[in-house]
């Protein structure tokens, strides 16, 4: 299990997350494992659903370690885009970011 | 890329699907009604038309878009795929080709007649459409797609990709919609594959798609999901289940996945208003908001609440399979539809994965470079033979490291050219589904009822060859059908069956493609067509022909039966052009016929036009090569099977039968007196028409592999010669055309103008 004594890392989301993007994000997920984790989504304009799973599959990990995991500042569209494929994440959301 | 690459590749495709279309559509010609079959002809339109859209190909579109519709009510089996039916859609198939010729390379499409189609096409689908289970379902609207025009969803341009539209959760939209409206609300299962965002597709913008079509609410099943060490970020784990109200129906939600449908696990059934609780037939009931939507869109609800928490995720889950099982089962007791659906969404899937299976990978490469492979592999096999001769003569003391060493040398030159040949070996069913297509335009126009059987289409043959193969091929089959069929009248008076049968068949044999046209039309009328080539003054009045060489007298310039020359065939430029481009392809064309039972030609094609096994001999000083191929057997003559005949030929005794002996030296006007026999070897060939002849040459060299290079081109035509090579001591060797030269031989017993013909 990791350290919960780790520092808190952030990792701001690339404007576009497509297709192409799926497999740079999960690298950079991959280096953040194990510390507690703020991402900020406030720039996203596209998210497609590849990039979601990779999201998601980071919150479940970050579950697993017993880590924090969440959304610091979310973009509109990355909400909706969110609502529309039927994630939710208000759970995940920050206190800030929750309206 | 530039657009035109890209536009290039589009058309290929296209060729290849429109030959996926018409095999498809023969097969269900032919009963076959395998829903993969179905499948494969609907995919391949579905294809045409999207790649068609892509490039703003209107007219290809709309076409093909018509067409589609039609092939889908085949594929929801509302319409029965009868005879009728599939000629109109084989015509479809054939007006689609035109079409996209056309869009290629400009050429000209028959408007009336692919106005007609559409006609046609329209009529099937909406004349079978209404006998079919659904009726306050959306399908009729769908079955009458003109207006609606080519354009599905995907193809209009998508808005703004930022531009999302908010999903409606609530349901009390949903209670507002008036009663007395129908709108049908479609259960959609999505599953992507791995494949549909490889393609450029995406998941997000198809679900927005879907709901902009009306009320949506959706369930992302994330159960498949692995942690993030385990994952690959290009695999797809989400699935949805979908939930939309709208009035476009199933239809319009399945148009939002058409071009991602062979990417995913799509099922989509429409639950049926009117049932409520219990399962009825009836579908005159009044619309109610049903509990099981609720129910389903509550799914939607909780399940936004806790997706992380893998405890509530399963509870969540179970109850969304428990409803959808329920959704399952009430819409299978009432709707059709919903099974066809499904059925038809599993067969495409077992089609897809079949067609994977089948279709191994491949690449396309530009035939010069190929070419330009197989030439460089022709010299490498020369020097490779210079190389041997050269050791040989210059080895006194038997190096036999050297020997072997070149020996396997030999081995991989042969093995890189055989590899390489295949590389250009193509099957020769574009070429006979070319051939269907004829069949049917000259049936259209004669009236008569034909039907045309391939056997053998995967066989495969130079790629040369079958770009050769088409125009002679086509000819034939239009004498075949022309003249070779009977009216179906007199057929069925002479106790045939009125429709007449025309079977192209390909097949290998000893390192030749033969190929076979037969019909069961009359046969060759030897009395006509002795009597013309007596009133052309081809032969003499009183000439003795065999009923071969009658028939073969068909292939001569200038010559048709036909008593009036029609449009198709019969203006007496047919057969003996056909021979000629036959053997141009250092082929042989034989003919076969029996009254009343019709007649076959045999063509007999090299595999290759590059390389060829041959046996050096010599000839009078000359060094000539013979086609194994040809060969049957070698012998050396023996004084007492010698017999002279007549004033200058000779006949050899072999196993007790007589063959005619022919000096290939004075055929060739290499000598002017006949070589005595006893010193030199004969070559037993088998000749065209048959029966056998015993060419005389003065001594064999030996057998090599040798590649031919084109006299035509380097030099001139040489009658009796087909081509020349080089060996492997530098110097130019002719390569016999054995069958020229056996019909300069039997030339003597007709004019000299026809063995002339025959050879030139």
């Amino acid at each position: 299990m990791a350290s919960r004594k780790a520092a808190q890392k952030s990792l701001s989301l690339a404007p576009v997350l497509d297709l192409n993007e799926a497999t740079a994000l999960h690298q950079q997920l991959m280096k953040l494992k194990g510390n507690p984790l703020v991402i900020d989504a406030s720039a996203v304009e596209r998210v497609g659903a590849l990039c979601a799973q990779v999201l998601m599959a980071g919150a479940k990990s970050w579950e697993e370690d017993r880590q924090p995991f969440t959304f610091g500042k979310v973009s509109d569209p990355f909400m909706k885009t969110m609502q529309l494929i039927g994630v939710n994440i208000d759970h995940l959301l920050a206190q800030e970011a929750r309206q | 890329m530039d657009m035109n690459e890209i536009k290039e590749i589009f058309f290929q495709e296209c060729e290849e699907q429109l030959a996926e279309l018409e095999s498809g559509l023969l097969k269900l010609n032919d009963g076959d009604r395998d829903p993969e079959t179905v499948n494969a002809v609907f995919r391949a339109v579905h294809s045409i038309k999207g790649g068609a859209g892509a490039f703003g190909l209107d007219d290809l579109v709309s076409f093909a878009h018509v067409f589609e519709t039609t092939l889908d009510c085949v594929r929801s089996n509302k319409l029965e795929p009868t005879q009728d039916v599939l000629k109109v859609m084989l015509k479809s198939a054939d007006v689609l080709a035109d079409l996209t010729n056309a869009a290629r390379d400009g050429g000209s499409v028959d408007e009336a007649r692919s106005r007609t189609l559409i006609r046609e096409l329209e009529a099937l689908a909406h004349g079978e459409a209404p006998a079919a289970a659904e009726a306050p379902a959306p399908k009729p609207a769908a079955a009458a797609p003109k207006a609606a025009a080519p354009a599905p969803v995907v193809e209009k341009p998508p808005v703004n990709d930022e531009g999302f539209q908010p999903i409606p959760f609530s349901f009390g939209d949903f209670d507002e919609e008036p009663a007395d409206r129908y709108v049908p609300t479609c259960q959609v299962v999505f599953k992507p594959k791995k494949d549909l965002y490889a393609k450029g597709n995406e998941a997000v913008l198809l679900l927005r798609d879907v709901s902009r079509l009306g009320e949506m609410s959706v369930y992302c099943d994330m159960d498949s999901l692995p942690p993030l060490d385990k994952m690959n970020p290009e695999e797809a784990y989400f699935s949805w289940k979908i939930s939309v109200t709208t009035d476009k129906g199933e239809d319009g939600v399945r148009s939002v996945f058409e071009f991602a449908e062979w990417d995913c696990d799509l099922d989509i059934h429409t639950i049926e208003e009117d049932v409520v609780g219990e399962a009825s037939d009836d579908e005159e009931l009044p619309m109610q908001p049903v509990p099981f939507d609720l129910s389903m869109l509550d799914e939607g609800g909780p399940s936004a609440g806790g997706e992380e928490e893998p405890t509530a995720v399963e509870g969540d889950a179970a109850a969304a399979v428990a409803a959808a099982e329920t959704a399952t089962k009430v819409s299978q007791a009432a709707s059709r539809a919903a099974e066809n659906a499904k059925a038809a969404a599993s067969a495409a899937g077992a089609a897809q994965a079949n067609q994977a299976a089948a279709a191994g990978q491949t690449i396309r490469v530009d035939l010069d470079r190929v070419d330009r492979l197989i030439n460089l592999v022709g010299e490498l096999v020369i020097n490779q033979a210079m190389l041997s001769q050269s050791v040989v003569e210059n080895d006194n003391n038997g190096a036999s490291s050297i020997n072997m060493g070149l020996e396997e040398l030999q081995q991989l030159t042969r093995e890189i050219q055989d590899s390489v040949m295949a590389i250009r070996a193509q099957p020769v069913k574009p070429v006979f589904q070319r051939m269907a297509r004829t069949v049917r335009e000259i049936a259209d126009i004669t009236g008569k009822s034909v039907r045309l059987i391939t056997e053998g289409e995967n066989t495969e043959v130079d790629k040369t060859v079958i770009d050769k193969l088409a125009e002679p091929l086509t000819h034939m089959i239009r004498n075949a059908v022309d003249h070779g069929l009977e009216m179906p009248e007199k057929r069925e008076a002479l106790g045939k069956n009125p429709e007449g049968t025309v079977r192209l068949t390909a097949k290998h044999r000893s390192g030749r493609i033969v190929i076979e046209l037969a019909d069961d039309g009359a046969g060759i009328n030897r009395e006509k067509v002795r009597q013309k080539a007596i009133d052309n003054d081809l032969i003499a009045a009183d000439a003795n022909l065999s009923d071969e060489e009658i028939d073969n007298l068909i292939f001569h310039a200038g010559f048709s039966t036909a008593d009036k020359v029609s449009d198709l065939s019969g203006r007496g430029v047919g057969m003996d052009v056909v021979k000629r481009s036959i053997q141009a392809l250092g082929g042989r064309i034989s003919i076969s016929s029996k009254p009343g039972q019709g007649s076959v030609f045999t063509m007999s094609l090299p595999l290759t036009l590059a390389v060829l096994d041959g046996m050096v001999v010599t000839v009078a000083g000359q060094t000539l090569v013979v086609p194994l191929t040809a060969i049957v057997e070698t012998l050396q003559p023996e004084a007492s099977a010698i017999h002279s005949f007549g004033a200058s030929q000779r006949l050899i005794s072999i196993r007790n039968s007589f063959c005619p002996l022919v000096d290939v030296g004075r055929i060739l006007n290499f000598r002017t007196i006949q070589a005595n026999p006893i010193e030199g070897v004969a070559l037993l060939v088998e000749s065209e028409g048959g029966g056998q002849r015993a060419l005389m040459v003065d001594a064999i060299q030996g057998q090599r592999q040798v590649v031919i290079k084109s006299l035509e081109a380097n030099y001139t035509h040489v009658p009796g010669i087909a081509a020349a090579t080089i060996l492997g001591d530098g110097r130019v060797a002719l390569i016999l055309d054995v069958d020229a030269v056996v019909a300069a031989s039997r030339g003597q017993s007709l004019k000299q103008d026809i063995s002339l013909a025959a050879t030139g």
